[in-house]
């Protein structure tokens, strides 16, 4: 499993052995496009990935993926994709305005 | 106002158009599109005309069929209906043949437009039991959500970035707010409030409330067309944060229209950045569909949102409006905010520097032409973000306490100035 650092996505429920789902946009950057990460984490993690909307241009490709697991499994999945630089936002995108 | 509630029909997502019942919850369960508030425009067309509007206090709330309340609004009755001023010494600067500044930096409460959203949010939050409202801030919304909340007896929290200045927080503090610094990065709060808002079942105003908070800025559209004598303006020019309120405004012109109050037309409506933070611009210039996220680095920190939340519904709004974006850097936005200072007396926040000087760039360049008329949108005072101009705006001199000096040192200013 991949190096773990303090992810920026954190789950709901606090428990790491609690069933939980998370619901994030991830966005690539074009060079990454072609990589099949999501297939990557359904299989590094136990976790179920289902994709609900995606986009993919020459310029960014953007997946709503709905994450479900163990709170341990999802945030390590979570710390994964954003160490190989996808950008993970919650679905609320734009909490904090100014 | 007892069949209000009427007037509303459903939540409905904006991508696949499933519709949801009218309670506190902002993601279709289905592909997780933003929910909005759809209406019964037949019924509200036969109720809401000019007359009956006229005959309203000079509130936002005038216009409260078209806004998603059941009954009478509670939270900021006296909201809105801010000036519209014919700008002619900025025109004549601009080069433009006629200009209007609506202007929200003296929107009551708290001087910025977000009293407006936060008005129908927690009036909306009250009709639906909530005894608790809370938002993620680093100013204006936090500063409205605070006083408004207060005034309507709601216990209040707001977070925001532990760093942030002592000003900005202070304006929340003073309204009795509970003020939650969070240490971490600026995408780290916004993440965090995003699971608070889940868990504790409060009214997050941008968050769970947000299909009723966001409607609250079609008021400023209904304002603009009523003061312009019943019609939309050709070009409006619209500061993007998260893109929210010029997909509003469009709304709000399309929405009269729908109702009979103005005539059919087509409104441009031009979307105004900060170069800093400037992923819907540089998505517009560039003719994509969607924007790319981006670190902000501005002096413009009411819109420094690097992941928009409807930048792609500004940019598709844009494209069939046939506008366009602009974006202006950190010099350019104070140069606007004193052009505007000094030619029409109006101090506006740096945001409304980014609007002003992104308005400049699209008249110059033939987008917007010198020929017609244009509405600039100022959404919040300058008093907010007196450091965005300190040391920019000249010394005051000093002179002894001498009428010989005082005559001294206007000789010299008549000099310099010849």
């Amino acid at each position: 499993m991949a190096a773990v650092k303090k992810s920026k996505v954190r789950s709901k429920n606090t428990s790491a052995t609690a069933e939980i789902r998370q619901r994030l946009w991830l966005m690539y950057p074009p060079r990454l496009i072609k990589k099949p990460f999501i297939w990557e984490v359904g299989h590094q993690f136990k976790v179920i990935t289902n994709i609900r909307q995606a986009t993919v241009t020459d310029e960014i490709g953007i997946v709503c993926l709905e994450l479900s697991g163990v709170r341990a499994e999802v945030d390590a999945a979570i710390r994964w994709l954003e160490k190989n630089k996808v950008n993970v936002e919650p679905v609320e995108i734009g909490v904090i305005a100014g | 106002m007892s069949e209000q509630h009427r007037y509303m029909k459903a939540l409905k997502c904006r991508e696949c158009g499933r519709e949801y019942p009218l309670a506190a919850t902002h993601v279709c369960e289905f592909d997780f599109g933003p929910l909005e508030v759809a209406y019964d425009y037949d019924r509200i067309k036969k109720s809401l005309t000019r007359a009956a509007i006229e005959s309203r206090p000079a509130s936002m709330w005038r216009y409260r069929e078209l806004l998603p309340i059941e009954k009478e609004p509670t939270v900021g009755r006296q909201v809105g209906f801010t000036p519209l001023i014919k700008a002619d010494r900025l025109a004549r600067r601009l080069g433009i043949r006629e200009l209007w500044i609506k202007n929200d930096a003296v929107n009551y409460p708290t001087l910025s437009f977000k009293d407006r959203v936060v008005s129908v949010a927690l009036s909306r939050a009250k009709e639906l039991g909530f005894e608790t409202v809370a938002c993620a801030s680093t100013g204006n919304l936090a500063n409205s959500v605070a006083a408004n909340a207060a005034s309507a007896g709601l216990k209040s929290y707001v977070f925001i970035p532990s760093d942030l200045e002592q000003g900005k927080i202070l304006n929340s503090l003073i309204y009795g707010a509970s003020v939650i610094g969070i240490r971490g990065h600026y995408d780290e709060v916004n993440r965090l409030c995003a699971e608070i808002a889940g868990k504790f079942g409060w009214a997050f105003v941008n968050v769970n409330m947000r299909p009723y908070y966001a409607e609250g800025s079609k008021s400023m559209a209904y304002e603009i067309a009523e003061q312009l004598g019943w019609k939309a303006p050709q070009h409006t020019i619209i500061p993007m944060a998260s893109g929210s309120l010029l997909t509003k405004i469009h709304k709000g012109y399309q929405e009269l229209v729908k109702v009979g109050l103005i005539p059919e037309s087509h409104p441009k409506v031009y979307g105004a950045q900060a170069t800093g933070c400037s992923p819907i611009s540089t998505a517009q210039k560039a003719g994509l569909d969607f924007f790319k996220p981006v670190k902000p680095d501005t002096i413009a920190k009411s819109l420094a949102i690097g992941t928009p939340a409807d930048g792609f519904y500004a940019l598709k709004v844009m494209r069939e409006t046939n506008a366009a974006a602009e974006d202006v850097n950190d010099d350019e936005i104070r140069d606007a905010i004193r052009l505007l200072a000094e030619t029409e007396g109006i101090f506006a926040e740096t945001a409304g520097g980014v609007t002003l000087g992104a308005a400049k760039k699209l008249i110059e360049c033939g987008k917007i032409p010198k020929e017609d008329s244009a509405v600039i949108c100022i959404t919040g005072n300058g008093l907010k973000t007196l450091d965005a101009v300190s040391g920019h705006c000249g010394k005051p001199r000093e002179i002894k306490p001498s009428l010989r000096e005082f005559e001294a040192l206007l000789t010299q200013e008549e000099s310099a100035r010849a």
